[in-house]
């Protein structure tokens, strides 16, 4: 998995230009970074080469003469339903598709490398998690992130119970007051049953919580978590998620839009993508970290006395860079194409702003009349992906260390 | 299971009943003369006074009986909707675009490991990359444009692929004997060509690379070398010795692939606007009939909690060297 080249030779060559020469050889991959080099600068210089506004429709007299244009030596691709030119839209689209697929791979691949190394390195090794404010503690509030959090869980323990208990009365308590008031049935009596039972176990964990201390290994709840995250269906769920964060009415909505202020839309879907991306990331790290731990390196760090945060950032992380990197670029292209699947389904980036996806919506409709509507926002797309997904491939190659030159 | 299952279901039935709009929204509109004291009985009625989590447990509680809540816009039990009328689509949808993607690839992906770096195997390369590569939004488009407006315009022989993707003839008529039995199936394989083919495609094209790659790591074995220095022919080894091995990674793959391609239906029901699940949850998300979402995606949760275990378990049934204690 490491990335280091060790083998001895005759020109002390680094990693990466070993690697950069191994890249050399993938001629799609090469071919791809073109692309990619490609489209970054027409996103970067996006107002220079458009040729129009890609949200400016046309004035004047003959409208229905503006719209669906065939390609024409004006209008390259031709224009859309608004009489608005194909070809600044698409390239004006470049933006937002490139904007997220490498924020939000680049945003998965910090969680899930955070969260990865901590679940790897802390596994079999529980950490205090919680302590009751009565609790004795042989080691004190020590260390201070600890100390906060201490503060933080008694209330998060102590909000749950009570709304475990409102909850059981609210189910339970028409049943109860009516038994008390004379009408006796079965249904009665078992609620009253039930509401002792449910009050009993949160006055038990009400006192464990004052004096209890409890240890938590923190690579189980990450990987419970994963496991979590496994089970929802994601694609649906990340329409639920953007219509919840996009709408400008619901409270959530209006918190979201005033956190990421002006371009909103664009955030809030970079914000559920990553959501979900980390998993993979996270998974891939905790796996490789649970193997580099046990290495001698690790051993010699901790010996020296390199701290908790130094080992695993300085000394772990590092060697799991190359799959980090073929993953993280393999998750632009997915990005990319989440990101159009959502707009596409009216679900991401809400028009006139142009991307790539939502252009294609509207395309679906015409596709009798003016197919080309269709045609060149989906083959940027498919371009897009298939060369982070060549490149991700030449780089896989290229950073292994066990293929040859 | 059961846990993740609870908790992701908690999730879900929070997120949707944080959703803007209640279903009240809807009466107000339709008659701007109702008072606030009907509202409030109504809303009371529907038991949205309520906070979200006594709401989720008396959810569950119907839930587990089978009572999913009424659909507003189908005005029906949203069960019956979901697991009576859509399932049942969206199963004969998505198995066929399963069992497509699995007789490609896997004699594709063998044929490929086989012939390593010859012309053929370069080409399947490139296609399995530009299958996955391929939004299927956009090929579900390009197919539409295909097959139901430009061949048939330019080929006057050319069966016109039809738009909508469902097929207007009942079983019931089947069994009253207005139609035959062939005529039933014929019509509704021919409206599932499309969208089968859009659905099956990214996973064809997988399977078909994680085929290639895991038997030319077996090939590299040991083993293998082993039975052909024994002089097996070239046939045993390949099939009796490799191909067993190289199966193991691909159960695993295709069983936790499966939620996915349910998932991932709701685009391919968008395009070829076939009613199965994936269409009801879209629908329902945006008229905001949140009980029909809810079973759909309960059930979603069940199918990926379950296929999860399954593809371990398989793995334990397939590879004896696995063993759980």
């Amino acid at each position: 998995m490491a990335a280091v080249a060790t083998a001895p030779q005759q020109k002390s060559q680094s990693t990466w230009s070993l690697a950069w020469r191994r890249f050399k050889k993938h001629k799609a991959a090469m071919f791809s970074l073109g692309v990619v080099i490609a489209l970054v600068l027409m996103a970067i210089f996006a107002p220079w080469i458009a040729p129009y506004d890609p949200t400016a429709q046309p004035t004047g007299d003959n409208l229905a003469d503006f719209y669906f244009r065939g390609p024409s030596a004006e209008h390259w691709l031709g224009t859309d339903e608004l009489g608005r030119d194909m070809l600044s839209r698409i390239i004006y689209g470049a933006r937002i598709s490139l904007l997220v697929g490498f924020v939000a791979a680049f945003a998965a691949a910090l969680l899930g490398t955070t969260l990865g190394v901590i679940a790897g390195y802390f596994s079999g090794r529980p950490l205090r998690f919680y302590a009751g404010p009565l609790a004795k503690l042989a080691g004190g509030w020590s260390p201070w992130p600890f100390a906060i959090w201490r503060v933080i869980s008694w209330a998060l323990l102590y909000l749950l119970l009570f709304l475990v208990a409102d909850l059981a009365w609210v189910l339970s308590g028409s049943n109860v007051q009516a038994l008390f008031a004379g009408t006796a049935s079965l249904n009665n009596v078992l609620s009253l049953l039930g509401l002792v039972l449910v009050w009993g176990v949160v006055l038990l964990i009400a006192g464990w919580g004052l004096f209890g201390q409890g240890k938590l290994d923190l690579d189980v709840a990450i990987s419970r978590f994963m496991d979590f995250m496994l089970t929802i269906p994601e694609l649906p769920l990340l329409l639920v998620l953007s219509a919840l964060l996009r709408d400008t009415q619901g409270a959530v909505g209006q918190w979201a839009q005033s956190v990421f202020g002006e371009s909103a839309s664009v955030f809030i879907i970079i914000t559920i993508i990553v959501l979900f991306g980390w998993i993979g990331t996270g998974r891939l790290i905790r796996g490789a970290v649970l193997s580099l731990r046990e290495q001698e390196f690790t051993t010699a760090a901790q010996a020296l006395g390199a701290g908790e945060a130094r080992i695993m950032f300085r000394h772990l992380v590092p060697n799991t860079l190359a799959p980090l990197i073929v993953n993280a670029t393999l998750a632009i292209g997915g990005a990319i194409l989440t990101e159009a699947a959502l707009s596409f389904l009216g679900f991401g980036i809400q028009p006139p702003v142009a991307t790539w996806g939502n252009m294609l919506t509207k395309a679906q409709e015409y596709i009798f009349t003016a197919p080309w509507l269709a045609l060149a926002p989906g083959f940027m797309i498919f371009l897009t992906v298939l060369a982070f997904n060549y490149l991700g491939d030449g780089l896989r190659d290229a950073l292994d260390p066990r293929s040859r030159l | 299971m059961i846990p993740l299952l609870f908790a992701a279901s908690v999730v879900i039935f929070t997120l949707l009943a944080l959703q803007p709009g209640d279903p009240l929204d809807e009466l107000r509109q339709q008659n701007p003369r109702i008072t606030a004291e009907q509202l409030e009985q109504l809303r009371r009625a529907y038991g949205l006074d309520q906070p979200i989590y006594v709401r989720y447990f008396k959810w569950l509680g119907r839930a587990l009986q089978g009572d999913f809540g009424q659909s507003r816009t189908y005005a029906s039990p949203a069960g019956q909707i979901i697991f009576g009328q859509r399932l049942p689509r969206t199963l004969v949808l998505s198995g066929a675009a399963l069992t497509l993607a699995l007789l490609v690839a896997i004699p594709v992906g063998i044929f490929s490991a086989v012939r390593q770096y010859s012309r053929a195997d370069y080409a399947i390369t490139f296609l399995s990359f530009v299958g996955f590569s391929m939004p299927i939004f956009f090929l579900g488009i390009l197919l539409l444009f295909l097959f139901a407006v430009w061949l048939p315009e330019q080929l006057p022989w050319f069966p016109r692929f039809p738009v909508q993707s469902i097929s207007d003839f009942q079983w019931v008529q089947v069994t009253r004997g207005e139609i035959s039995f062939f005529q039933f199936i014929g019509d509704w394989a021919f409206k599932l060509v499309l969208p089968v083919l859009a659905l099956s495609t990214i996973q064809m094209a997988s399977w078909t690379r994680y085929m290639r790659a895991s038997l030319l790591e077996v090939l590299n074995q040991d083993y293998v070398r082993t039975a052909r220095a024994k002089g097996l022919g070239e046939r045993i080894v390949l099939y009796k010795h490799a191909l067993r091995n190289a199966l193991i990674p691909i159960v695993t793959l295709v069983g936790l692939a499966i939620p996915g391609v349910f998932g991932g239906a709701v685009i391919t029901e968008t395009i070829f606007s076939y009613p199965g699940m994936g269409r009801a949850i879209f629908d329902s998300l945006v008229e905001k009939d949140y009980n029909v979402a809810m079973a759909a995606l309960a059930f979603l949760a069940l199918l990926t909690a379950t296929f999860n275990l399954l593809a371990d378990l398989m793995y334990a049934v397939v590879d004896p060297r696995i063993r759980y204690s």
